[in-house]
């Protein structure tokens, strides 16, 4: 069965013919795993060789993340597919700092590469985050931040996730600010210079060869 | 040579007698004074007497008469949060419901804190005279566009429906042109236009090249023939494949951020003046040794074709560290 066409139209964040080529897959009687495994996640995989640090820009990545997000909603109307997850990440906008979109990016990336995210949402104060991580016991956290003042709250989750015993929790970071600095500048395991960046840093975490 | 002269030296690529510094000092004058960004940010003369200590403490060549990304949003009725310890924060999008038939374009002298930023000018201009550079401020179309209606609807709005795109970026075009001329009237002797999401790690550069760069050529060409000295484009990020098109919007100073070569930017603008580009971060976690170094590792690459300024590749952030500041100052009078 020829995906191409829905793969070109994923990757071109054309949300319409995706649909369109979705539902004639699906007339098709091609089954809904196998559209994900070689449809969906084939578009994000090129996708991401497509978006090296110079060519990455965030229009293109949410216009692909609609259609992925369209594509999944004709897919499993109901509910979210039953697939076995490569593990569960924390993601935080830090408190101090209001903007989110680089971690929806984020997050719509690495929940279509297979990974569950819980999403402790902006302005989020440390405590709520380090409570998040303790109850989900998840393979790493993420925390982003377009302004510099979420510096210091990004510098202590580290300590804050030693004094629970979660010392084993990998800690990322990532978005314009945060980027701009090393991880041992924000005491953090990880710095992602964009969505996809952070997605292989986390494959290889888990050991996943894409 | 004033400070205003040696600039604008720069900008015609005159020999320099030294280099002009410009701290891109714009909320941590008021972390200077130990005054909350809440404070300053809504008070006119507050904020003009926090740049002029700034002025005083550091040395360096300009100071901004300029609040934050929310001042042409909140006149047109978007409301922002407002903390001491950060810039403001749109929490109810002017254009969330969609974009008026008839969008108005404020007035300066009446609408939100618009008319404190006059006030700022104002001040700004009578204390430092010709001297010093008074640099003012407007949001970019794009810029603005996304603090009128939220990231992801502004954005979407450009591929989904761009005739209603395009309109929405003339009526930021109008804006900043009204209070962009409003602001040279009150004595600001050039603009910055702000842009940051008209960046590349945004927007696609042919997006920018068809819908950004006519308004921002538009907008250009009405502060000069208002009297501005020098347009200045503030474009955050890796900028380098928008560049070429900078000369066409009418660009005198381009503002360089600290992921952008130096060399590769003045090879693809040698005719435009740049400025930057020592990471913002570096003047919080940093140490004065090292931006020091940096400062006279720009100045030694820019000594033969001059056209620069010294300065932080974006905002230098509130809580940056005073001696980090006063090195890239002091770089200047060691080396430029």
């Amino acid at each position: 069965m020829n995906l191409e066409p829905l793969i070109e139209a994923l990757m071109e964040g054309h949300r319409e013919r995706a649909l369109k080529e979705t539902k004639s897959l699906l007339q098709q009687r091609v089954e809904r795993s196998h559209i994900v495994v070689k449809g969906v996640e084939a578009a994000m995989e090129r996708l991401e060789a497509k978006c090296t640090i110079e060519q990455f820009n965030l229009l293109e990545i949410m216009l692909s993340g609609r259609a992925v997000t369209a594509v999944m909603k004709e897919l499993y109307p109901q509910e979210a597919p039953l697939r076995k997850t490569k593990g569960t990440v924390v993601l935080a906008t830090l408190e101090g700092d209001v903007h989110d979109l680089g971690k929806n990016i984020f997050k719509m990336v690495i929940t279509t590469s297979g990974y569950r995210v819980m999403d402790c949402g902006k302005d989020c104060p440390l405590e709520f985050l380090v409570e998040a991580v303790s109850r989900e016991n998840p393979l790493a956290a993420g925390v982003s931040g377009l302004i510099s003042n979420v510096v210091p709250a990004v510098r202590a989750v580290r300590s804050a996730f030693h004094e629970r015993g979660l010392s084993n929790v990998r800690i990322m970071a990532g978005g314009a600010v945060l980027k701009q600095m090393s991880p041992e500048e924000l005491c953090v395991d990880f710095v992602a210079q964009n969505s996809f960046d952070g997605l292989k840093y986390l494959d290889g975490i888990t050991g996943e060869r894409r | 040579m004033n400070s205003l002269e040696r600039i604008l030296g720069a900008v015609h690529f005159h020999p320099p007698q030294r280099v002009p510094v410009i701290a891109q000092v714009f909320g941590h004058a008021a972390v200077l004074e130990k005054i909350g960004l809440d404070a300053y940010l809504r008070n006119g003369e507050l904020l003009a007497r926090c740049q002029l200590r700034a002025l005083e403490h550091y040395g360096y060549d300009a100071v901004f008469a300029l609040m934050d990304v929310g001042v042409e949003t909140e006149a047109l009725g978007s409301v922002l949060s407002y903390s001491p310890f950060r810039y403001p924060a749109v929490t109810s999008y002017a254009f969330a419901k969609g974009i008026p038939e008839i969008p108005v374009v404020p007035d300066p002298d009446h609408a939100g804190r618009m008319p404190e930023l006059l006030k700022t000018a104002k001040i700004l201009r009578k204390e430092v005279g010709n001297q010093i550079l008074v640099v003012g401020c407007v949001l970019g179309p794009m810029t603005l566009a996304i603090q009128l209606m939220g990231p992801e609807s502004a954005l979407f709005l450009g591929v989904d429906d761009p005739e209603k795109f395009s309109l929405l970026l003339d009526f930021a075009a109008d804006v900043a042109i009204r209070f962009g001329v409003r602001q040279l009237e009150a004595g600001v002797h050039l603009l910055m236009i702000f842009e940051p999401s008209a960046s590349p790690d945004v927007i696609p550069p042919a997006l920018y090249r068809e819908f950004v760069l006519p308004r921002q050529q538009r907008i250009f060409r009405a502060f000069k023939q208002a009297g501005s000295l020098a347009n200045w484009l503030h474009t955050a990020g890796p900028v380098l494949r928008i560049l070429p098109y900078y000369p066409q919007a009418g660009v005198d100073i381009a503002n360089i951020d600290y992921c952008v070569d130096p060399a590769e930017a003045m090879r693809i603008l040698p005719t435009t003046c740049l400025n930057g580009n020592i990471r913002p971060t570096s003047f919080v976690v940093s140490d004065p040794e090292t931006i020091a170094a940096e400062s006279a590792h720009l100045l030694k690459l820019f000594e033969k074709p001059g056209g620069f300024i010294l300065s932080s590749g974006c905002e230098i952030p509130p809580e940056s560290k005073p001696e980090n500041i006063a090195a890239m100052v002091g770089a200047i009078r060691k080396g430029g």
